[in-house]
């Protein structure tokens, strides 16, 4: 009788087992990204108002890549202002292994002299590049940024780009390491710069 | 001259819709996005508070600096910031509408001139009932916390 009540016992712990291994699987408080989810990035040539820029000119720096354009009155000021709030949070030593680039979405509109402009207005460090609406697709692709002209009725031009809004972070080793949410605060983009900065 | 006419077209209408909407909404930190030089468009930001009984819409806004002002908010699909015009910004009765980086703004496109941190710019805002309201709003250079701390109230 005794081990009947026992062995019905461990029927239960053993239900008791499988099911939490099956169903109940906790939060881990930080997931690490799987490896495939990170774009390849890579090297590209754009143009900026004082010629070519290379990815690979900036080798052993930091570089914050964004994707924009001139006639964005609100999502690209707000991330290029964060970024360039954060730059000055850096001592100079830190800035100098710095670099960012701005890369339009807007190739119709967006000059290189358009852009310098624009970038300038934020930090010395950001250099604006445009190139051929294909030569962007291929860039933006290999990051992961994504952008699309969509026609509105409004009256700048009747379009506008959707885009979307985060800074991709290249390591000194040319390597696409990371990316900055859109709106993080400047305190945050300094200390993300520094982490790529001091990494081993 | 042509300013002229239109404050003075500007103040006879507003004198002509005394008791609309208008008189039941405030304003508070109405600010503009010092634009980068020769940029095409920039922002302005505020909180519109409906203190009445009945709820409004905003329909328009218009301002001296821009060659066209519209009303705009930003959708945020999956990480994709897309703006797209709206027909109106509604404040329902003793509520507010926060316009405010990332989400509705008014929208100044064609800067007429370049503009200068400390500006001021008079927007009107006009109600669905054709009262309207005019804020000045200071032009301020975006940093990441853009609102200035100062109250101009209309």
């Amino acid at each position: 009788m005794s081990e009947r009540i026992l062995s019905v016992i461990a029927v239960l712990l053993a239900a008791l087992v499988l099911g939490l291994t099956f169903f109940w699987h906790p939060e881990l408080p930080e997931r690490p990204l799987p490896l495939a989810a990170m774009p390849e990035g890579g090297d590209f040539t754009l143009q900026s108002a004082d010629g070519p820029v290379a990815l690979r000119d900036f080798r052993g720096k930091v570089v914050l890549l964004y994707f924009g354009y001139t006639y964005c009155p609100d999502i690209c000021p707000t991330s290029l202002a964060a970024t360039s709030e954060g730059l000055k949070e850096l001592a100079p030593d830190e800035l100098a292994r710095v670099a960012v680039i701005l890369v339009s979405v807007d190739p119709k509109r967006d000059t290189p002299a358009r852009l310098k402009e624009y970038a300038r207005f934020f930090h010395q460090a950001i250099v604006g590049v445009t190139g051929t609406p294909e030569e962007i697709a291929a860039v933006a692709k290999r990051y992961g940024a994504f952008y699309a002209e969509q026609k509105v009725a409004t009256a700048g031009d009747g379009y506008v780009v959707d885009h979307s809004a985060d800074t991709y972070i290249v390591a000194a080793d040319g390597k696409l390491a990371g990316k900055i949410a859109h709106a993080t605060a400047p305190d945050q983009v300094a200390a993300i710069i520094r982490k790529y900065l001091y990494q081993p | 001259m042509k300013r002229l006419t239109m404050l003075a077209a500007g103040l006879l209408f507003s004198a002509g819709v005394l008791a609309g909407a208008a008189d039941n909404v405030s304003v508070q930190d109405p600010y503009v996005r010092l634009a980068p030089p020769n940029a095409a468009a920039t922002a302005a930001f505020m909180v519109i508070r409906n203190t009445g009984d009945k709820d409004v819409k905003v329909v328009k806004a218009d301002n001296p600096v821009s060659k066209a002002t519209e009303l705009h908010t930003h959708l945020n699909e999956g990480g994709v910031m897309k703006m797209r015009p709206v027909p109106a910004i509604e404040i329902r009765a003793k509520g507010e509408a926060v316009l405010r980086p990332g989400g509705l703004h008014v929208m100044m496109i064609d800067l007429k001139a370049p503009m200068k941190e400390g500006d001021s710019v008079p927007i009107t805002l006009t109600f669905d009932d054709g009262s309207s309201k005019q804020v000045d709003a200071r032009v301020v250079k975006a940093t990441a916390a853009p609102v200035p701390t100062e109250h101009r109230q209309h």
